[in-house]
């Protein structure tokens, strides 16, 4: 009896280890189609008769809208109340100092977010030309320590070589790229006057209240690098989402 | 003699104060915009006029409004601002005192209240069109003598304008992805877990219509025994021809500040938390409001208590171990 049930045992329990086939149900009818993609099993009511037009679903609040023409709704519907979106910056005047060939030069600015604990939300950052004196001497935008530690708008490495000249940004702290991995890592900020796009420095889908991360700005000369008040302006863009 | 004593005394009283230094104080920007979002669903030919606060929290500062229009980045949510103003709808405002792209001064702890206006010319075609209501803070005078970067702050309140003669709107709902990430794979589809694992769901649907559209429902966990669980799905939009994760609640969290755990580096739906141990069916049904259809999907994962038999495993051979030497 024992060596029976052991038998079925051995020869059932590989069946229930095989997963249910995948399929991609179409679901359509004359007036509709919807297509899934990637689902493993799909049912429901896949064809009605109360549809109103092929590809269009739904109506908006049908009696409002033809009497006054329009709908309005403010806020995140799914929070039941307005809550006011806040960003702050510490200090919005990063002075450098003098600046010393080799010697690199940082300075740090908070950034703050404030969504009451509710909302999702982007800060972007560009600047509005590199570093330059008003007869046009230029600090270039760092590409970091070089060879495998070259740096992008997009993607931060380590910048600590005194001969490695730029001028570029570290971030620390809630919702920063995860490419900052420690202090040592830093990016050159996108460029307006290339027509290159703004650098999300940071970004949560998920509940957010006071967040903040500190931006450390970079700069290192060479010996030759010409005198003068080096300056710039860069645009920190913050936006809820949608 | 004596007027040129009480001016030396004068000067040498005064001369000290005007060596102290003015103390520095680093210049703070802060704003709050509200409301953060405007949906607004309109027919060709009307107008509509929308109150919004501007709050200044920090330093007294000019600022400037202005509008442009932006495009869904990714599938997170993120938008990307687009550099110049295109499509059909006209903004103005309504404020005698301000003006679009007209610079404005506004003191520390005050409130400007700018009254939008967003009009839509007749014979328009049907479609969405997404915009950013933008102020942003000039940045101050730049110092002589010393390398600086001036920091810019703009802050954003986001307007998605659906313009529909009809009433009715055009939406393609499809699910994109509806899997669990992480754990074991085993062969081509079958994903194992440990059972004290935190398990990663995520869930994308895709948009390929005209027009936004906002989904509703419930993600559902059936275990082996038929008990079931059920998460929410959170309204957020998904825009015309983009794709959106959503997101459930309630969901676990995982801290990705500390540390930087694998589970921090892709943004999820869900993640579901507990001891599972079995077959488990993930399955979510989503509709997108009256007169929509529903879409569906679901999939499978298993999980054992791989780590405490591990353990229990480990503290055997130990256990069997030690009085081996014992008996030796």
């Amino acid at each position: 009896m024992k060596k029976k049930i052991l038998i079925l045992l051995f020869l059932a329990i590989p069946y229930s280890l095989i997963p249910n086939p995948s399929h991609a149900v179409p679901m359509d009818s004359s007036r509709f189609k919807i297509e899934s993609a990637n689902v493993e099993i799909a049912g429901g009511n896949k064809s009605s008769t109360s549809y109103k037009l092929a590809d269009t679903v739904g109506q908006l609040a049908a009696g409002q809208y033809s009497s006054t023409g329009y709908v309005v709704k403010a806020g995140f519907q799914y929070l039941h109340s307005i809550i006011p979106f806040r960003f702050s910056i510490s200090d919005i005047n990063i002075a450098f100092g003098t600046l010393v060939p080799s010697t690199p030069s940082t300075a740090t600015t908070n950034l703050t977010v404030y969504f009451g604990g509710a909302g999702q939300y982007q800060v972007t950052a560009i600047e509005e030309g590199p570093l330059k004196t008003q007869s046009l001497n230029v600090i270039p935008d760092t590409s970091c320590d070089g060879g495998a530690n070259t740096c992008s708008e997009s993607l931060a490495k380590v910048w600590s070589s005194s001969s490695a000249y730029g001028f570029g940004y570290g971030m620390s702290g809630n919702d920063i790229p995860t490419d900052f991995i420690d202090g040592t890592y830093f990016r050159p900020f996108p460029d307006r006057t290339a027509a290159e796009s703004p650098a999300t420095v940071m970004t949560s889908i998920n509940v957010g209240k006071n967040r903040s991360s500190t931006v450390t700005f970079k700069t290192n000369i060479s010996s030759i690098q010409p005198a003068g008040s080096y300056q710039t302006v860069i645009n920190f863009v913050a936006t809820p989402s949608y | 003699m004596k007027f040129k004593n009480i001016l030396l005394t004068i000067l040498f009283l005064t001369i000290p104060y005007s060596l102290i230094p003015n103390p520095s104080f680093a210049q703070q920007v802060s704003l709050s915009l509200s409301p953060p979002l405007l949906e607004l669903f309109i027919k060709p030919g009307k107008a509509i006029m929308v109150a919004y606060k501007l709050d200044n929290l920090g330093d007294p500062t000019f600022l400037n409004l202005k509008i442009l229009p932006f495009e869904a980045k990714d599938n997170l949510g993120n938008i990307r601002i687009k550099p110049e103003f295109e499509g059909p709808v006209r903004f103005s405002l309504d404020n005698t005192d301000l003006t679009l792209d007209q610079p404005f001064f506004l003191k520390t702890n005050y409130s400007q209240q700018i009254l939008l206006r967003i009009r839509i010319p007749e014979n328009i075609t049907d479609g969405d069109y997404y915009y950013s209501l933008l102020a942003e803070t000039t940045p101050p005078t730049a110092s002589e003598g010393i390398g600086s970067a001036r920091a810019k702050a703009t802050i954003g309140s986001n307007i998605l304008v659906t313009i529909s003669n009809s009433g009715n709107i055009d939406i393609k709902p499809k699910i994109a992805l509806f899997s669990t990430r992480g754990g074991l794979t085993l062969g081509q589809n079958i994903k194992v877990f440990d059972s004290s694992d935190k398990i990663p769901v995520v869930l994308t649907v895709v948009n390929k219509g005209k027009n936004m559209m906002k989904p509703e429902g419930q993600i559902s966990l059936k275990g082996n025994f038929g008990e079931t669980i059920k998460y929410d799905i959170i309204s957020k939009n998904i825009l015309a021809e983009s794709e959106r994760l959503l997101e459930a609640t309630p969901s676990a969290t995982i801290n990705c500040d500390q540390g930087r755990e694998q589970k921090c580096l892709f943004s999820t739906t869900l993640i579901l938390s507990g001891f599972f141990i079995g077959k488990y069916n993930l399955s979510t049904e989503i509709r997108f409001g009256e007169n929509s259809p529903t879409i569906f999907a679901s999939t499978i994962f298993y999980a054992f208590p791989f780590k405490i038999a591990g353990g229990i495993l480990l503290a055997t051979v130990i256990i069997i171990f030690i009085i081996k030497r014992k008996n030796e």
